[in-house]
C-alpha cells in the first residue's frame, strides 16, 4: 500500500477496498477515494486529452474545476472523477483520445495551434462556404469531450426533495458551520449544503494550529459534530448548489451514498434567508505548460496527502502567491516530500512563522520569483523559475510543481442571486458590494482568512440571517458585529496573473484550450470586454463553469488593455455545477387521471391514449379505423365511457345570472326535465366551451363542459363575474360522476332491462333529462343526447357505482351483442353528424358564427351582458373569417390527414377532421376555410406533409353527412 | 338495496386480512403484515361534504361551526371541518357511522369527487418532502391545519393532524378521484425508502381516536 494510513486527517478507510477497471486492468482504491484519487494512487498521471490540442491532462484541483479529469465512467461521459466517489466495479475510460490517454494519435494537434487563432471557427472556415460542412465535421470529430451512445439508458434512481427552511447555509466549511449553529440557536429550521462528502472546508485537512494547540482539522471536526448533532440543522453533504432564484429559492443536487435510496437527487429549498459561505478556490498561476500533468494547485497536493494519504510526488517545487502555499510546503515536507525550493511571487507580506519553519527545514524561499515554464512531455520533469521581470531564470528538476497565484471567493451563488460584486484592490478578490435581500456572506467571501475571523464572520452571518426574518436578537447581532470587528481583516492578495512569458502555451482556460495568446489576439481584434472575449475565445464556457479562468480572465484583460476601470467578474448561470438531466427530471411521476372504468376497459382490450390530463380508451381493436365499433353503434348498440366530461353544480341566488353571463343562449328558458345545449365564448366571441345545462331546482343547475376545459370552468365563471358581487357557488363534480354513453338503435332495449323507470320515447324524449335509480339503489342522472347521431342515453352515475352499472348494462346487452366503443369511433360517428369537438374543429380564432353555432346565440338577452356578444355583433358582417364547412373528397377511398392544409397559391384553411365514413361510404370531413371558399360546390386543394406536390381535391358539401333530418337520435 | 358493490378508486396489492362491507363499500380493516410504519390508508369511502355559503361564519345558517380563517381546521367527534376560503369549507367524516347530507342547500356530497388518503406513522413528513413543496412542517401553524396546493403537481387539500420534530405524525390528503392510481403509485414510491405500506381502516381509526383523546 502506498498510502500514509496513519494520518488523523484521512478521509479514506484503508480497511475497505474498492476496485475499478481502467484500460482492461483492475485497480484498487479505498472507501472514501474518488475515482481520480484511486487512479492517481495507482500511478495514472494522464487522465484525458484536451479539447482542441489533445494535450495530456492530469489532476489539478481535486474539486472538478476543470475538465482535466473528466472521464467516461460506467458508460457516462464527462464524469468529474475528482468529485465522484469510487464504487466497486466501476469501469473507467479516458475520453477524447485516439489510442490511449498516454499515447494519443491526435497529439500532433498540439503543434498546430498556430492554425487555430482566437475565433478561427468564426473566421477561417467561412470562405469558401462549400468547405464548411466537411470542415465542421472533421473539426467536431477531432475535438470535443466525451460522447454518449444513442442507446444509453441512464441507470440508477433519481429523486427529488422539496424543503423549506428559515435559514439555508451554502457551504459547510468553518464559516458555514458557525452560521448554521448561530442560526439554529433560536430553534428555527436550518439547512446546510456542502458540496464535498464531508464538512470542514479547507480546515478539514490543515494541521496548522487553530487555537491553544488545537489543529484546524480538529476544530472543524468538532464543529461538524456539533452541527450534525443539532436537531434543527439538516445537513446535506455531497450536495452542490446549482441555482438561486427569486424569493431565495435555492436549488441543489445531492449525490447519494451506497446506503441511500437515490443515485442523485434534485433539491429545491425555499429559504427565508440565505448565508453564502462557499469559501475560496485557488486562482491559477499562468505560465508555459501550466496544465502539464504534475502541475497542481496547492490544495490539491495538500489534500492528496492529508485526506487521501497519497504523496503527490517525490520532489516538489512550489510557485505560490499566498501563505497557504507556504503552509502546504511545510506540511508536505514533513510528510516526506523533498522540496528544493518555494518560489513566492510576493516580495513581502509573508507569515513570518511559516518562513521561519521553512528555513528551519532548509527549504529555500525565493521571494519575487515565479514558475515560467514546466518541462516534460507527459509529466513535469523540471521547471524554469524566473524573477517577476523575467530577467533571471533558473531551472530545477522536479516531478511535481505546486502552483497557485492566489485565491478567489466562490461568488457564483451571489451572482446568480443578482448580488453585485466589486474588485477589492487590497485582497484582489471580487467581493460582494451589494447583497441580495435576506442573503448574507461569511468566511472567505468576506475577504478574511484568519481562522478566528472566519468563525466570527460565520456567526455574524447566521445571526443576521435570523434577524432578517424577524427571528433574531438585535443584541446578539450587535455583539457578533463587535466581535468580528476585532478580528484580523483581509490580507493583501497577490495580483500577478501570468509569469513573464509570451503565452503561446500558457493556458487561461483548460477546458477550451484557451491560451493567453488567444486572449491577446481577441483583444487585438477589438474585443475589450471580458464577457465578449469569453464568448469569442470560449474561455470559461466548458464543463468547469469558469472555475479556472473565472478570475484570471477579467484581471488579465484589465491589465492588457491598461483599463482604468476596475475588473468585473463574468456572468455565471445555473447550473453552477454540472449534473445529469436525469437528476433534474427527478422522480418524474406520471400523473394522469383515470376513469372509474379504466381497469375493466383495459381488460376488454382498450388501447389508451393520454388526452389532456386523462388517459382514455381510444380504440378497442388494432383496427384504428374502428369500422366494427362504428357500425355496431349505427346498427346495434355500443357503450362509451365518457366520464372525463366536466360536470358542475352551480347554485345560489345569482346562479342564473352567472349562466346568462357565460353562456350565449338565454338560460332562463331552461325547462325542468329538459337539457339545454349551449356554448361559452371569450370576449372575442371565440368559442371556449360547449355543453348542456340542466335545472335541478330553484337557482340550482347542473352543467357539463368539455373534458379539456373542466379544470378551468370555475375560474372562468369567477373571472367573468368578478365585479358583480353575485352570490352563487360552484362545485366541481367531474370526478364524482362517471358517464356511460349507451348508443345505437338497441340502446333503449338494453337500458329498460336495468333501470327502475320508463325510458320510452314518450316518457323520456330526445333532449330530455330524468333522475331515477337503478335497482332502487344507484342514483342516476340521465340525458337523451345525440352526439353520435343515434338513439343515445347519457347516464351520470356516482363514480363508485360506475363499474357495477357498466357490468349490469353489459350483462343486459349481451343478448344484443353489445360492444364497447372508444373515442376514435365516437370521433367518426359525430363527424358524420357534423357535430364539432372544440379544439378539433375550432381554434383560437374561430368564433361562434364561424362554427355555424350562431343559432345558439340569443341576441335579445338583457339580464346579463353575455361574454363575447359585442365581438359577435361586430363579426356578423365580417367577410374575412374562417368558416367551418363539410367537405367530400374527390377520391372516396382517400381521406386527408387531420390538419392538412387547404391551399391554392397560399394557405386558405385546413382540414379539421376527415375520415372514410363507413356509414355513407364516402371520404368526408370538416374543414376551416376562408369564407370565399365556403360556398357549397367550391373546390378545395389539399396539401399534406410529404405529398410530393401531389395535391388532393375535395369540394364543399352540406352537413350533416349522415341522417340529415336527425330522425335516428329521436327514435 | 345491498349487494351492488361500490368501488374505491384505490386498490392496494397487499393481502387483505380482515374486511367488512359498509354501505356497499368493501372496507379493508387491516392488511397482512402492515409493517412498523409509515402507513398509507385509503379512506375514499368516508363521507365528505362541500359547504358553500356567503354566511358560512354564521353557525345558524349551515348548522356547523366553521373555523373562521381559511386554512384553519376543527377536529371534533370524528368530524373534521376545514375552512377553504371566504365562502367555502369541506367536512370530512372520519368515523364509521352513516352520515346523511343536511337539508341546507349549501351542502353538496363530494364523497365521490376525491380520493381520500391518510399517511401516518414515522417519517411521513419525509415522504411528503419528496412529493410537494408545500410546507407541512411550518412552525407557524398548529395542527390541525389545511394546506391547498400541488402534491406531485396535482391540486390537493392536505390536512396535517399530528406532527413531531422527528418527522412522524400524520396527515390527510384529498385530490380529484381520477388521480387516485397515479397518486397512490407516487406516494408509495416516495415512501418506499421509509417502508411505507398500505394499512387498513383500523389503524387509522385508532390513530384518530388517540388524537381525539389527547
Amino acid at each position: 500500500m502506498n498510502r500514509l494510513d496513519k494520518l488523523p486527517t484521512l478521509r479514506i478507510d484503508t480497511h475497505e477496498t474498492r476496485s475499478l477497471k481502467y484500460r482492461g486492468k483492475s485497480y484498487q482504491g479505498f472507501a472514501g477515494d474518488t475515482v481520480a484519487t484511486a487512479l492517481y494512487a495507482n500511478g495514472i498521471r494522464v487522465f484525458a486529452r484536451s479539447l482542441k490540442y489533445h494535450r495530456p491532462r492530469g489532476l489539478y484541483s481535486l474539486d472538478g474545476e476543470s475538465s482535466n479529469t473528466c472521464m467516461e465512467v460506467d458508460g457516462v461521459p464527462n464524469v468529474r472523477t475528482e468529485n465522484t466517489l469510487l464504487k466497486n466495479g466501476m469501469v473507467v475510460k479516458a475520453q477524447n483520445v485516439k489510442g490511449s490517454a498516454d499515447y494519443d494519435v491526435m497529439a500532433f494537434m498540439d503543434k498546430l495551434d498556430w492554425m487555430m487563432p482566437a475565433g478561427f471557427y468564426y473566421k477561417t472556415l467561412h470562405k469558401p462556404a462549400a468547405v464548411w460542412p466537411a470542415a465542421m465535421k472533421a473539426i467536431r470529430k477531432a475535438a470535443g469531450v466525451g460522447t454518449i451512445s444513442a442507446e444509453y439508458k441512464v441507470k440508477g434512481c433519481y429523486d427529488e426533495i422539496f424543503l423549506t427552511a428559515e435559514v439555508c447555509v451554502i457551504g459547510g466549511g468553518a464559516a458555514g458551520m458557525m452560521a448554521a449553529l448561530a442560526a439554529a440557536e433560536s430553534g428555527v429550521r436550518v439547512i446546510l449544503l456542502e458540496s464535498r462528502p464531508f464538512l470542514g472546508g479547507n480546515w478539514d485537512y490543515r494541521t496548522r494550529v487553530y487555537k491553544e494547540g488545537k489543529a484546524l482539522f480538529t476544530r472543524s471536526r468538532e464543529l461538524a459534530g456539533q452541527v450534525e448533532n443539532t436537531h434543527n440543522i439538516r445537513v446535506f453533504k455531497h450536495a452542490s448548489m446549482v441555482g438561486a432564484y427569486n424569493n431565495n429559492l435555492i436549488t441543489a443536487f445531492q449525490v447519494g451514498k451506497s446506503s441511500d435510496a437515490f443515485t442523485e437527487r434534485y433539491i429545491e429549498i425555499r429559504a427565508k434567508s440565505v448565508v453564502v459561505a462557499t469559501g475560496c478556490i485557488e486562482r491559477p498561476l499562468i505560465f508555459e505548460n501550466n496544465e502539464r500533468p504534475g502541475v497542481m494547485q496547492v490544495a490539491c497536493a495538500h489534500r492528496l496527502a492529508r485526506s487521501y494519504g497519497l504523496l503527490p510526488g517525490k520532489e516538489a517545487v512550489f510557485s505560490v502567491g499566498h501563505d497557504l502555499g507556504l503552509e502546504a510546503a511545510l506540511d508536505l515536507f514533513d510528510l516526506g516530500i523533498k522540496i528544493p525550493c518555494v518560489a513566492d511571487i510576493r516580495e513581502d507580506g509573508h507569515d513570518a512563522d511559516l518562513l521561519k519553519e521553512l528555513a528551519r527545514r532548509n527549504v529555500p524561499v525565493l521571494k519575487g520569483w515565479v514558475a515560467a515554464k514546466a518541462h516534460g512531455c507527459k509529466q513535469v520533469s523540471r521547471v524554469t523559475l524566473a524573477t517577476l521581470d523575467g530577467t533571471v531564470k533558473r531551472q530545477m528538476p522536479c516531478d511535481l510543481l505546486v502552483a497557485s497565484a492566489g485565491h478567489t471567493p466562490v461568488n457564483g451563488p451571489l451572482i446568480l442571486a443578482q448580488g453585485k460584486m466589486a474588485y477589492d484592490d487590497h485582497s484582489g478578490y471580487f467581493l460582494p458590494k451589494k447583497l441580495p435581500d435576506k442573503m448574507f456572506s461569511a468566511g472567505w467571501m468576506t475577504g478574511r482568512s484568519h481562522p478566528q475571523a472566519i468563525e466570527a464572520s460565520g456567526r455574524l452571518a447566521g445571526l443576521k440571517a435570523l434577524a432578517s426574518i424577524g427571528a433574531g436578537d438585535g443584541i446578539a447581532v450587535s455583539n457578533a458585529e463587535k466581535a468580528a470587528a476585532t478580528m484580523p481583516g483581509p490580507v493583501r492578495g497577490c495580483k500577478l496573473v501570468t509569469a513573464p512569458v509570451k503565452g503561446r502555451k500558457s493556458f487561461i482556460c483548460f477546458d477550451e484550450d484557451t491560451t493567453i495568446k488567444n486572449i491577446k489576439q481577441a483583444i487585438d481584434m477589438g474585443f475589450d470586454v471580458p464577457e465578449l472575449i469569453k464568448r469569442f475565445t470560449s474561455a470559461g464556457t466548458g464543463p468547469g463553469q469558469g472555475g479556472i479562468p473565472g478570475h484570471n480572465l477579467p484581471l488579465f484583460v484589465s491589465k492588457y488593455t491598461a483599463s482604468v476601470a476596475k475588473p468585473m467578474p463574468t456572468t455565471v448561470r445555473p447550473p453552477l455545477v454540472p449534473t445529469l438531466l436525469a437528476t433534474y427530471a427527478g422522480a418524474h411521476h406520471h400523473m394522469f387521471k383515470r376513469t372509474p372504468l379504466h381497469a375493466s376497459q383495459k381488460k376488454e382490450g382498450g388501447i389508451f391514449r393520454n388526452i389532456g390530463v386523462w388517459q382514455r380508451a381510444r380504440y378497442f381493436s388494432k383496427d384504428f379505423d374502428c369500422k366494427d365499433e362504428i357500425l355496431n353503434v349505427r346498427n346495434n348498440v355500443g357503450m362509451l365511457d365518457s366520464s372525463s366530461l366536466g360536470k358542475f353544480r352551480i347554485f345560489g341566488p345569482d346562479a342564473l345570472n352567472a349562466l346568462q353571463r357565460l353562456y350565449v343562449s338565454d338560460m332562463s328558458t331552461i325547462k325542468e326535465g329538459r337539457i339545454k345545449y349551449s356554448a361559452m365564448c371569450n370576449d372575442d366571441g371565440c368559442v371556449m366551451d360547449d355543453g348542456v345545462v340542466v335545472k335541478l331546482g330553484d337557482n340550482d343547475y347542473y352543467i357539463t363542459t368539455s373534458s379539456g376545459r373542466a379544470g378551468n370552468t370555475v375560474e372562468w365563471f369567477r373571472f367573468h363575474t368578478r365585479y358583480d358581487g353575485w352570490e352563487y357557488h360552484m362545485v366541481n363534480l367531474t370526478d364524482a360522476m362517471g358517464v356511460i354513453n349507451i348508443s345505437g338503435p338497441n340502446a333503449r332495449k338494453v337500458l329498460t332491462k336495468v333501470v327502475d323507470t320508463d325510458v320510452s320515447n314518450e316518457a323520456f324524449p330526445f333532449a330530455g333529462y330524468r333522475e331515477f335509480t337503478i335497482k332502487n339503489t344507484i342514483p342516476v342522472r340521465a340525458m337523451r343526447l345525440g352526439f353520435v347521431g343515434e338513439l343515445s342515453f347519457e347516464l351520470h352515475v356516482p363514480s363508485s357505482y360506475m363499474q357495477s352499472v357498466w357490468d349490469m348494462l353489459m350483462a343486459a346487452g349481451a343478448e344484443f351483442n353489445i360492444q364497447n366503443f372508444g373515442l376514435e369511433a365516437q370521433n367518426v360517428l359525430r363527424m358524420e353528424k357534423g357535430h364539432i369537438i372544440l379544439g378539433q374543429e375550432s381554434e383560437q380564432r374561430t368564433n361562434l358564427l364561424d362554427l355555424g353555432l350562431g343559432f345558439l346565440w340569443d341576441r335579445k338577452k338583457t339580464t346579463a351582458k353575455t361574454v363575447g356578444a359585442v365581438a359577435l355583433r361586430q363579426a356578423e358582417n365580417d367577410p374575412g373569417r374562417l368558416k367551418l364547412v363539410g367537405i367530400r373528397m374527390q377520391d372516396d377511398t382517400r381521406a386527408p390527414r387531420d390538419g392538412a392544409l387547404i391551399v391554392d397559391t397560399r394557405v386558405r384553411g385546413y382540414v379539421a377532421t376527415a375520415r372514410k365514413s363507413f356509414s355513407t361510404h364516402e371520404a368526408v370531413g370538416m374543414a376551416l376555410v376562408e369564407s370565399q371558399l365556403s360556398k357549397p360546390g367550391s373546390t378545395l386543394e389539399i396539401y399534406e406533409d410529404e405529398c410530393n406536390e401531389k395535391r388532393l381535391h375535395a369540394r364543399v358539401v352540406p352537413m350533416p353527412f349522415y341522417d340529415p333530418d336527425g330522425q335516428r337520435m329521436k327514435m | 338495496m345491498t349487494g351492488i358493490p361500490r368501488y374505491s378508486p384505490v386498490t392496494f396489492k397487499s393481502r387483505v386480512h380482515t374486511s367488512e362491507i359498509r354501505d356497499n363499500w368493501k372496507i379493508v380493516l387491516d392488511y397482512q403484515d402492515e409493517g412498523p410504519g409509515p402507513w398509507l390508508v385509503d379512506l375514499s369511502h368516508k363521507p365528505r361534504w362541500d359547504l358553500q355559503d356567503s354566511r358560512i361564519d354564521n353557525p345558524s345558517s349551515s348548522g356547523l361551526a366553521v373555523p373562521s380563517r381559511p386554512g384553519d381546521c376543527l377536529l371534533k367527534k370524528n368530524r373534521l371541518i376545514n375552512r377553504l376560503n371566504r365562502t367555502q369549507a369541506v367536512i370530512w367524516h372520519m368515523g364509521i357511522e352513516e352520515m346523511r347530507l343536511p337539508e341546507f342547500k349549501g351542502f353538496t356530497d363530494v364523497t365521490e369527487s376525491t380520493v381520500f388518503l391518510a399517511l401516518l406513522g414515522p417519517d411521513v413528513f419525509h415522504v411528503a418532502e419528496k412529493l410537494t413543496a408545500l410546507d407541512l412542517m411550518n412552525p407557524a401553524r398548529t395542527a390541525p391545519f389545511l394546506l391547498q396546493g400541488p402534491l406531485c403537481h396535482v391540486p390537493c387539500q392536505i390536512v396535517v393532524l399530528e406532527r413531531h420534530a422527528d418527522m412522524s405524525g400524520g396527515y390527510l390528503l384529498a385530490c380529484s378521484r381520477g388521480y387516485a392510481d397515479s397518486m397512490v403509485q407516487a406516494v408509495l414510491l416516495g415512501g418506499q425508502e421509509f417502508g411505507l405500506r398500505p394499512a387498513g381502516e383500523t389503524r387509522f381509526a385508532n390513530w384518530v381516536q388517540n388524537l381525539s383523546n389527547k
